[in-house]
Order: C-alpha cells, then sequence, then structure tokens
C-alpha cells in the first residue's frame, strides 16, 4: 500500500488528466493578445475555479518503491537508496558500480 | 529598393505561401498552448499499477477472501473501544470541534 503522499499525488495525476484538455483552452483563451480583453478575463476567471488537483505543478515525481519525495534518479524513478540497492542486486540493467 | 512597406509585403506574402500566420507586432496569440504536447497520459503511467487488496475482494465476493490486516484492525479499535480508549465521536459542527478548546 502507498503511503499519503503517493496517494495525493496519484490524485492529482487523476485530476490533471481529467481537467488537462478544458484547461488548455482556457489558457488559450487567456493568454491569446488578439482576443478582447473582457474574453480573456472571463477565461481566467474560469481558470481560476480549478482546483489545486489539475494543476500540472502539483504533480511530483515521488519514488515508486518508498514514495520518497526527494533525491529521486528520475530515469529510474527511484529515491538514490532505493536505486543504490536495487542497483547493487543488479536488477537496473545497465548499471553498475563505479570503480577506479 | 527595399522600403518599410514593401518589407511588410514581402513578409506577408513569405506567411501566405509557408502557411505561418503573419503577426508583424509579435503578439502573445497562446498557440504554445494548443501546440504543447498533453502530459495527462504520461503523468499517469508514472506510478505502476498496485492491487489494492480490500477493494479485490469486496469487488470478488464469490472468491470468498478475507483482508487478515484489516479484519485484525478492526477487531483492535473493537478491543480499545471496550477499554475505553476509542477515538472520539466525530465533531458534528465547529462548536463541538475540539480544535477550538485546545488553543485557549
Amino acid at each position: 500500500m502507498p503511503n499519503a503522499r503517493v496517494l495525493r499525488d496519484i490524485k492529482a495525476r487523476r485530476g490533471v488528466h481529467a481537467n488537462e484538455i478544458a484547461r488548455r483552452a482556457y489558457l488559450y483563451v487567456a493568454r491569446n493578445e488578439t482576443l478582447p480583453p473582457q474574453v480573456r478575463h472571463q477565461a481566467q476567471l474560469q481558470l481560476n475555479t480549478y482546483g489545486r488537483y489539475s494543476r500540472p505543478t502539483t504533480v511530483k515525481n515521488r519514488c515508486i518503491v518508498s514514495g520518497k519525495g526527494r533525491g529521486i534518479i528520475s530515469e529510474f524513478g527511484l529515491s538514490r537508496f532505493q536505486f543504490r540497492l536495487q542497483a547493487l542486486r543488479g536488477e537496473l540493467n545497465g548499471v553498475q558500480k563505479a570503480s577506479w | 529598393m527595399s522600403t518599410p512597406s514593401r518589407l511588410r509585403a514581402l513578409t506577408q506574402l513569405r506567411c501566405s505561401l509557408f502557411q505561418t500566420s503573419y503577426n508583424p507586432q509579435g503578439l502573445r496569440t497562446g498557440a504554445k498552448y494548443l501546440r504543447q504536447r498533453l502530459r495527462g497520459p504520461s503523468m499517469l503511467a508514472y506510478y505502476p499499477a498496485s492491487l489494492n487488496l480490500s477493494r479485490f475482494i469486496h469487488q470478488n465476493p464469490d472468491m470468498e477472501m478475507v483482508n487478515e490486516d484489516a479484519e485484525e484492525r478492526l477487531v483492535d479499535v473493537l478491543e480499545r473501544r471496550k477499554r475505553g480508549k476509542g477515538a472520539p465521536k466525530k465533531a458534528k459542527d465547529k462548536s463541538e470541534s475540539r480544535r477550538l478548546q485546545k488553543r485557549r
């Protein structure tokens, strides 16, 4: 069972996925300088009504094994410690311990 | 002769030829929000799918499985309540809430 922060992150990801197209459309209108200011303002107000779990910036890549939020090696989606454990066990292809 | 008007006409013609939008003032058109790829699908795929045991059991009642951890937790809660150590009841409104009382 993933921890609460991971669950929250999954919730945010679902929200982003569900609202992405409509949000994009509003963003297009709101940021379009060729449209009348009133229309752009209305679009911006609509954007403001979206909750926090619909913004892509809310989403954070966490460790897929331990759920840690810091020290993530993004190529593997693992925190640095989990990365070390798996690499030493030889579970990560193409990763070997450096020695010189 | 390259006067400004002729240069403008040239850009206009170039835009119509190569099907790009003619935007001499460099206004923001918001096109980048339409051009960007949708990030939702890849965001959803980040975490590997995990099995929710209690939901799986709930969805398949004919398999007659028991979630032992959950059952044990319920037994523990019952026992704690018997000893008077259970969690307090949820507040119905703000006045019942203990949060404010503590601050004083």
